[in-house]
């Protein structure tokens, strides 16, 4: 860029297995395997959490096997009580952070002076991290909870540096019902290290759901094909039948 | 903080029902408001007070600095009112009044619900004027071209077409306090908006409340982010190609270039069915010219070109005025509990006519 700092702009995208479980797994069939055959099967891959595990206090991991069982249990009110089960993903709410890094889709980033733009594909997720000091438009805590968080950042060196918090605690970090609490604190670390990749770690901390911080990471990856762009994936559209199915006139059509 | 967040996510499916059931409603309220500072451009002293004092901002890489938050909010109307006969600019005290009038409607607007129906606080949605940078506007009206501020004709098809719309559209406004029942058998009977699946745009233009965009550049792109279930255009810059027409998108397909201080988007590929005023999402052009006219001020310019729904090409300003950031997430369907209700009050209905029936086939 012309002040001197790494240029970041362009789409890029991840391609791990992150977004089925964080941590090793192996391939499964998916849901409804008598019609969806191989289209509905998830790859195995390895898991992106550094040291192996995820340090979940004892009540939390219970928490996280009930997510797990009932992710697509979608039962859908007019109250907070839509999200008590079933995977975020699967009813098309925001992915939050960091599971939107690593969806299968790709992300834009429009970098300019003062602020960084992450855009997904996904729903047409997007997040605004602040990188001025003092930014009158820009108070350091959350003003409200949001799906995407709160982000301030700024350059260490040729890394951009993201921390973020403001979070509500509806969005899981992967399939396997792996989960946080409103009290998720994120530092990401993005940090280009050729101009088509990007080394990408995220420390994730949250005392009521974890007993300690712990980090996860993976490459982000330069989509080179000429003229790409991002396109919609407005999946609400998809997902009416699923949530509002037991309001329609007749709910078996 | 989660507690209002949510409540807020119920209030505007709510509102939004209303907004997107009434079109003409929001083109009457909708009235923008920008001319104000091309009303101050043909007020040779006030520009050259401006002019004198503001020197056009850059990017790093030397263009024209549009970034921050702007709203579109406005009381003038579309459509140029009959009694301003051919008159594009209104006098001072015409200007003055339709700005007070405009504040006092916002004003009713927000206060005459308040008291039984708390979920309808609209000040919490800055509709009130002076909340949210709505200044007045000299122009009688937002249409500019043809010269009598009015929307040129549909073509005979199209007109057609629309009243074949309008026949078989659901009951709305009126027609439901008369006894309408809500048709939402499904959510396809109801508007994209009620469903968060768009609320339209380009062009940018007012509506009843949350008429804010985001405007940030990155090198070889612009990105507009829409208050509005905080939908987003990002705009190449670098003269590519538009998509294929086989891909079409929900605010179709922008494409930008400088022409000397103006960032001039042509957009195309549009999705049929999620068109602005209903045009042929085959054939619509919209071209849109954003010119920043002083610290606070963008003119706006578009021009709606669609040769089988209009019997000429359109063209509409509307003065984008700074206002103080930030723009929060607008998840929309994470919480659409407005979509809830409505089907389950429609089914509500059902049941409740159903017994009735009963009832008096027993008598």
């Amino acid at each position: 860029m012309a002040d001197g700092k790494p240029d970041l702009n362009g789409l890029w995208q991840a391609f791990v297995t992150a977004d089925i479980d964080v941590q090793d797994h192996d391939a499964q069939a998916g849901p409804h395997p008598e019609i969806m055959g191989a289209y509905g099967a998830w790859p195995g891959g390895q898991g992106i959490v550094e040291g192996g595990g995820i340090p979940y206090k004892p009540e939390a991991l219970a928490k996280k096997k009930e997510n797990a069982e009932k992710r697509m249990v979608v039962n859908i009110t007019s109250d907070d009580r839509r999200h008590d089960t079933g995977d975020p993903e699967l009813k098309c709410f925001r992915p939050g952070i960091p599971r939107a890094n690593y969806l299968p889709f790709p992300f834009q980033i429009i970098q300019s002076t003062d602020k960084v733009i992450m855009v997904y594909e996904f729903e047409h997720a997007l997040r605004t991290i602040y990188m001025k000091e003092n930014d009158k438009d820009a108070p350091k805590d959350a003003p409200a909870d949001s799906w995407m968080g709160w982000s301030h950042g700024h350059f260490e060196g040729d890394t951009l540096v993201v921390d973020s918090a403001g979070f509500v605690p509806w969005t899981w970090f992967d399939r396997a019902g792996d989960y946080h609490s409103d009290a998720l604190h994120l530092v990401e670390r993005y940090t280009p290290v050729s101009p088509y990749h990007i080394m990408y770690e995220a420390t994730i901390e949250d005392p009521n759901v974890f007993t300690r911080p712990w980090k996860m990471s993976f490459p982000l990856y330069r989509r080179m094909e000429k003229n790409i762009q991002l396109v919609d994936f407005d999946c609400v559209e998809f997902v009416e039948k699923l949530m509002y199915g037991p309001y329609y006139k007749n709910p078996g059509k | 903080m989660r507690n209002r967040f949510a409540l807020s996510s119920s209030v505007l499916a709510v509102v939004t029902a209303l907004v997107l059931w009434a079109p003409t409603f929001v083109a009457a309220q909708a009235s923008s408001a920008a001319a104000a500072k091309a009303a101050a451009r043909t007020d040779t002293k006030a520009a050259a007070n401006i002019e004198k004092a503001w020197t056009m901002p850059r990017t790093q890489d030397g263009q024209p600095d549009m970034q921050g938050y702007w709203t579109s909010l406005s009381f003038t109307p579309m459509e140029r009112p009959a009694k301003y006969g051919g008159r594009e600019f209104l006098t001072d005290e015409e200007m003055a009044q339709v700005f007070k009038e405009g504040v006092q409607h916002t004003y009713e607007y927000t206060y005459a619900n308040s008291a039984e129906t708390p979920v309808y606080d609209a000040t919490v949605y800055a509709l009130g004027a002076w909340q949210n940078g709505v200044k007045p506007n000299r122009r009688s009206s937002l249409v500019v071209d043809p010269p009598d501020g009015r929307i040129p004709p549909l073509t005979p098809e199209a007109a057609k077409q629309q009243e074949v719309m309008r026949k078989t559209a659901p009951p709305r406004g009126a027609e439901l306090e008369n006894g309408g029942v809500v048709k939402a058998d499904v959510p396809a009977d109801l508007g994209l908006g009620v469903r968060c699946l768009s609320f339209g745009g380009p062009p940018i233009l007012p509506g009843a409340y949350d008429s804010n965009v985001h405007i940030v550049q990155g090198p070889g792109y612009v990105m507009v982010e829409y208050e509005w279930n905080s939908e987003v255009r990002i705009i190449p810059l670098d003269g590519r190609p538009h998509l294929s027409q086989n891909i079409r998108r929900w605010h179709g397909d922008s494409r930008g270039h400088w022409e000397g201080n103006t960032l001039v988007v042509e957009t195309t590929n549009f999705r049929p069915g999620a068109t602005f005023h209903g045009a042929n999402a085959k054939t619509l052009k919209i071209t849109e010219r954003f010119t920043r006219l002083d610290a606070a001020t963008i003119e706006y310019k578009f021009t709606i070109d669609d040769p089988t729904t209009w019997t000429k090409p359109w063209s509409a300003i509307v003065p984008l005025s700074a206002v103080q950031g930030p723009m929060f997430e607008y998840a929309c369907g994470e919480g659409n509990n407005g979509l809830v209700n409505i089907m389950a009050g429609a089914r509500a209905a059902e049941r409740t006519a159903a017994a009735q029936a009963a009832s008096e086939g027993h008598k």
